[in-house]
């Protein structure tokens, strides 16, 4: 059995745990450079205001004392996720980040008795000690636990498990919404007549593979209970850029934890340009070996200096924290790393800036630059100008909450 | 390996160390105040509200939110949005927030008002030259 774990309105939630007055109230967290809306509280979308609404169309029922927002405060969201993944660590034979709000959690051989009634107690736990509100879904395979999930957190008590039996619920749901099939397939799906999950279910091999190839396939023996996802990067999925692996015997030393982490970060970052994203920081993670499972989960959350795509840059800033995450003596089973705040570049006007200028505007764009790094000293204007990827901007995160669980100097005070 | 015996236990090569048995790690703070990271918090004090009970202005407090407030306990919890440490008490007159300082009043709850409950207090830390 697999569970899928993933906070409710995840960065809305963590904004609430050290801010109460936002409690009960329509608070949507905004996106990069205080874009659009990214997560919303139910108040919010009982309002109608669909995901994605730019800012600036709602800034006058902000001032009304309508609406309430956030900037992303990606320390503190990264900070949150880290200790929900340890908690479930805590009860789960394994655990399997898959974006900075979801995990895959493998349940030990004792919860079998009772998915559910298990499912509601680690709910009640991260909500206790970490503050937040999931939602658990358990089913056979991964791409069933998504689907369940989904149901759960609809559920008053946020866990749902799947029947035996789910033909009812797959022939009541979409195709494109079955986690793996994407915005393009549905179409090809519909000219064989597959329109819902259960239809793809109950499909014959070789008319899904014709259409989707062996990822398809894949998704559709998922969907008949056999799982085929095993711990990989999702790649089919850009929702989520992340990485992990278990060692193949536990790894001891400071080269091993800081060589793999370097590798995926690597692996990740070419997945992020595949897909034409930035990321605005990752989260990366070590789980210490205990043998009958179990065990420690260390992590730490690195906010990039401007959301990028260049392995060079993330490597550069993830590498002091790497370090932090050895311990002399330890032994880990696995090391991962998970992007967040993901954006397409050209949301930034600025950027584009950089993108569309000609050659010879950029060599003297190069002098401009040159001349602004002798005056105030070498900086990322300079590796921006190089074309590595950076872009010269700072996020513009005026809204941004304390981030009190990271910052000495920000700590939530209590009188 | 199947086949192969299995080796438990180190292999030494050069020179033993004698010390090596009784090198351990320094002591470490955390290990000491904080029992769960997963739900341990660090937040502020502002103000004298509970000088009487060795917490002061500027001090660091340890809030580990796994544990349940008992009668007593110093604990942390939201009033009217914002967040105040005094001492939780419940008995035969409902709940209320006792502050360590006759200047400040009692927080009674009204009844059918729940405790907008953080977290329990499990340490104060005050330092002497400068509050940062």
């Amino acid at each position: 059995m697999i569970g899928l774990v993933d906070g409710n309105n995840f960065f809305v939630s963590c904004e609430r745990v050290f801010d109460r007055r936002l409690v009960g109230r329509p608070v949507a967290v905004l996106s990069n450079n205080d874009g659009c809306c990214v997560s919303r509280s139910n108040e919010f979308k009982a309002l109608g205001i669909p995901m994605g609404t730019p800012y600036f169309q709602l800034k006058d029922r902000e001032a009304s004392g309508e609406l309430f927002f956030r900037s992303s405060n990606y320390e503190l969201y990264g900070d949150m996720s880290r200790r929900i993944i340890s908690t479930l660590r805590e009860e789960a034979v394994d655990v399997e980040q898959y974006s900075i709000d979801e995990a895959f959690i493998f349940p030990p051989t004792t919860a079998a008795a009772d998915y559910a009634a298990y499912g509601r107690r680690l709910r009640t736990k991260i909500l206790r000690w970490v503050g937040i509100p999931c939602g658990i879904g358990f089913a056979p395979t991964k791409t069933l636990a998504k689907i369940a999930n989904h149901i759960g957190k609809k559920m008053p008590d946020g866990v749902f498990l799947m029947p035996d039996d789910p033909t009812e619920i797959l022939s009541a749901m979409p195709v494109q919404e079955v986690w793996g099939v994407g915005r393009r397939l549905p179409a090809k799906l519909r000219a064989v007549r597959i329109i819902t999950a259960q239809q793809l279910r109950d499909a014959d091999d070789d008319t899904i593979r014709s259409v989707g190839g062996v990822t398809l396939l894949r998704t559709a023996m998922e969907l008949r209970g056999i799982p085929c996802h095993e711990e990989r990067d999702y790649d089919a999925d850009p929702d989520s850029i992340s990485c992990s692996r278990s060692f193949g015997e536990p790894a001891t030393t400071a080269e091993a934890l800081a060589e793999s982490l370097a590798a995926y970060t690597a692996q990740a970052a070419a997945k992020l340009r595949r897909h034409g994203l930035l990321a605005a920081g990752c989260n990366i993670y070590a789980q210490v070996f205990a043998s009958g499972g179990g065990g420690d989960f260390l992590g730490r959350t690195v906010v990039f200096p401007a959301p990028t795509d260049a392995t060079n840059e993330m490597l550069r800033a993830i590498r002091e924290e790497v370090e932090a995450l050895y311990v002399a003596g330890t032994r880990y089973r696995k090391t991962g790393i998970v992007f967040f705040g993901l954006e397409k570049p050209g949301t930034a006007r600025q950027t584009d800036l950089f993108d569309t200028t000609p050659p010879a505007e950029k060599s003297r764009l190069y002098a401009a630059v040159d001349a602004l790094n002798a005056r105030y000293g070498k900086g990322k204007v300079f590796s921006a100008a190089q074309g590595l990827g950076a872009r010269p901007w700072h996020m513009k995160r005026q809204k941004l909450s304390r981030r009190p669980t990271t910052r000495w100097d920000e700590l939530m005070t209590v009188r | 390996m199947p086949g192969k015996p299995k080796i438990s236990g180190s292999v030494v090569a050069g020179f033993p160390s004698p010390a090596e048995q009784y090198l351990e790690p320094p002591l470490d703070l955390n290990e000491l105040l904080v029992k769960r990271p997963a739900a341990t918090f660090f937040v502020r004090v502002q103000g004298d509200s509970m000088i009487g009970a060795g917490i002061n202005d500027g001090d660091l407090l340890v809030v580990d939110r796994s544990l349940r407030p008992a009668s007593g306990d110093v604990i942390i919890a939201s009033v009217d949005g914002d967040f105040t440490v005094k001492t939780y008490r419940r008995d035969k007159d409902g709940v209320r927030l006792e502050p360590a300082n006759p200047n400040y009043p009692v927080i009674r709850l009204r009844p059918g008002q729940e405790l907008d409950y953080f977290g329990k207090v499990t340490a104060c830390i005050h330092r002497f030259a400068g509050k940062k």
